[in-house]
């Protein structure tokens, strides 16, 4: 009977914090501000701003590479793991209010180091202290963000083994702005700790491989775990061999970053700890292969959407990279084509892995926000209904071929070719975005079905429950 | 301090193909201050974590071989706020009916469970229960369920691979509110 019930709807509120997972409201903003980053990024490379027109360490290249990997891809990453944390580990996110003050602190962090590095170039002339502000906002930024994730991931345990991905990816996120603090205080004179004078000479390969190996890379293989066994009705995986492919990982970054230091603080080989590192690294990416192909083989679903296959060809772009860096490595030309290796694993693997799913995410917590509520009781588009592939794919198909063709640029140092395959990933990046705003806006379903009685247009950037 | 644990061995119940989540809940419930909980079953209980861990119960698990688990619960040494985050749905304790409906949504290509599922609870009458067989933990249909008013119990089968779950349709629909602000 009703009233036998406890009609307790604040309860049931709780209830529903504590078990299972709910729209993560900032994480469209942070798709947005990673997205313009991302268009700034493939702008400036259509002008030759930076490598290859300029030198790898030059400010200009400087701008470029933080503009990519902390503008779109660290921002779209956070985004998508205030989401995706609480669906990993079915828990709620710790808390819902910080996403907002973190990308404050981001957007605003990342505009104080380019001004950092264009002030070194010399381009910007105040004497504001810009890379102390920026190495403060990101870290408290990014301290925000590991607190926020780390609370409900803590909370949560044991961990399944996507999350655990996403520990380690976090953990390597913390080293990462560790190492950029550390050169912003030896670079500004404000410590002249001889072992940390040692880090700034030697220790921008690992300030890379910990942000691109560790914190995107190794946190965007456990979510593709869940994600794609998701989307394609596959299994999840937790065999012997994804838990060997995680251990060999987590011991190749241990080794790159905490042997790499102590190989610098030590004067020891440096190239060493790499070489190590680079053999692990490379088990536990010929595991994680397996393991993508035994889910793609393994699935229910036939016909795969769009994102599935996209993500596809972005695994392709992360197996060419290691194929061309064990390649250059072996024919001794690695240092001198580092930057087509890096372009192709931030272009080729991130950001087309980050594009196909963000068309499924946009869509699907789209279709969540504007139609939960009303799920059975009224005749409702199905998430299909708010995208069209056919479209989407031609920009897809431009990316990635735009993409490739600018590594294939970069490594016959053809700067111009390469200036106009930016151009063309700019064209299909913009193609692709169009794309998304119009799922958001739901301008691809029928206007009879599109906004059923009491439910409003979702905001662009914001996601609401409605009716909550 | 050492904690005391009382066993609960759901095994059985498993095997034999029961429901062994009143069984759990009355020992949690029957616990004196201080006292833990030592849980041996056929497979992780993972949605039991959360319940209990809202309870203030820590966990430590241990496989025992053969599939078998044991769970450790004890007190957590922080205090529980767990009159706040009570789980009045799952905590239920009374027996609930037959279910009148079955769906079989393993093979369903999400979302399509949850709408079939919530589709089919505005078909039903209040204290009515239909259960319905998935392929993963519902994660967003559970808050949608609870905003509803259902209640629902949910749990991974012994297989580990088919989540059942059990929903019982609330007395109050949760009809929306045109342009509620």
């Amino acid at each position: 009977m009703p009233a036998a019930r406890r009609p307790a709807p604040l309860q049931q509120k709780k209830n529903a914090i504590v078990l299972g997972a709910t729209l993560s409201r900032w994480t469209m903003s942070y798709f947005a501000a990673a997205l313009i980053a991302f268009l700034a990024a493939e702008l400036l490379m259509t002008l030759g701003y930076g490598y290859p027109s300029a030198p790898v360490e030059s400010a200009s290249t400087l701008v470029l590479v933080h503009l990519v990997v902390l503008g779109w891809l660290s921002l779209l990453m956070c985004g998508a793991l205030f989401q995706f944390v609480p669906v990993l580990v079915a828990r709620a996110l710790y808390s819902d209010s910080l996403p907002l003050p973190t990308l404050v602190c981001l957007i605003v962090g990342l505009a104080a180091l380019l001004l950092g590095f264009l002030q070194m170039d010399g381009f910007v002339s105040t004497v504001f202290a810009f890379f102390p502000a920026a190495a403060a906002l990101l870290a408290i930024g990014f301290g925000l963000a590991l607190w926020n994730l780390g609370r409900t991931l803590w909370a949560a345990r044991p961990l399944p083994l996507p999350a655990r991905f996403v520990v380690v990816g976090l953990c390597s996120l913390a080293a990462t702005v560790t190492f950029g603090i550390i050169f912003t205080l030896v670079l500004r004179g404000v410590t002249d700790n001889p072992h940390l004078a040692d880090v700034v000479a030697n220790g921008v390969p690992l300030h890379a491989i910990a942000g691109l190996g560790g914190w995107l890379t190794f946190t965007a293989m456990g979510v593709s775990y869940r994600l794609l066994a998701m989307f394609m009705l596959a299994p999840d995986l937790d065999s012997s061999r994804s838990r060997a492919g995680f251990y060999s990982g987590t011991a190749a970054l241990a080794v790159a970053i905490g042997g790499g230091v102590a190989a610098i603080c030590f004067a020891a080989s440096l190239t060493l700890a790499l070489l190590a590192a680079g053999l692990l690294g490379l088990c536990a990416l010929v595991l994680y292969g397996a393991d993508m192909l035994r889910l793609y083989r393994a699935r229910k679903r036939r016909v795969i959407e769009l994102n599935s296959r996209m993500a596809a060809f972005a695994m392709a772009g992360l197996a060419a990279s290691v194929i061309l860096i064990v390649a250059l490595a072996a024919l001794g030309f690695f240092a001198q084509h580092v930057a087509a290796t890096a372009f192709l694993v931030a272009f080729g693997w991130l950001s087309g892995l980050g594009l196909a799913k963000l068309y499924k995410i946009t869509a699907f917590l789209t279709w969540l926000e504007c139609y939960g509520p009303v799920l059975g009781k009224t005749a409702t588009p199905r998430v299909q209904d708010l995208a069209v592939e056919r479209r989407a794919i031609r920009w897809f198909f431009l990316y990635f071929c735009a993409v490739w063709a600018a590594t294939a640029a970069l490594l016959l140092e053809m700067p111009m070719a390469f200036q106009a395959c930016a151009g063309l990933m700019l064209i299909a990046s913009l193609g692709i975005i169009v794309q998304l705003v119009r799922i958001r806006r739901l301008l691809d379903v029928g206007v009879a079905m599109r906004l059923p009685p009491g439910i409003r247009m979702p905001q662009l950037l914001r996601c609401s429950v409605q009716h909550d | 301090m050492t904690t005391s644990f009382v066993d609960v061995d759901v095994r059985p119940i498993l095997r034999a193909g029961g429901e062994p989540f009143e069984k759990i809940m009355e020992a949690a419930n029957a616990l004196r201050p201080g006292e833990g909980l030592r849980l041996l079953a056929t497979f992780k209980p993972m949605p039991l974590l959360h319940v209990l861990g809202s309870r203030g119960f820590e966990h430590e698990m241990r496989e025992l071989g053969g599939g078998d688990w044991e769970v450790l619960f004890s007190p957590s040494a922080t205090a529980p706020k767990s009159a706040e985050v009570d789980v009045p749905e799952i905590g239920d304790q009374g027996t609930w009916p037959e279910p009148l409906r079955h769906m079989d949504n393993r093979n369903l290509d999400p979302p399509e469970p949850m709408v079939r599922i919530l589709a089919a609870t505005e078909e039903m009458a209040p204290g009515e229960v239909m259960s319905a067989l998935l392929c993963r933990e519902p994660i967003f249909l559970l808050p949608e369920l609870a905003k509803r008013g259902h209640a629902w119990r949910g749990d991974f089968e012994p297989d580990g691979t088919t989540y059942k779950i059990l929903v019982r349709i609330g007395g109050a629909r949760g009809t929306p509110q045109p342009d509620a602000a």
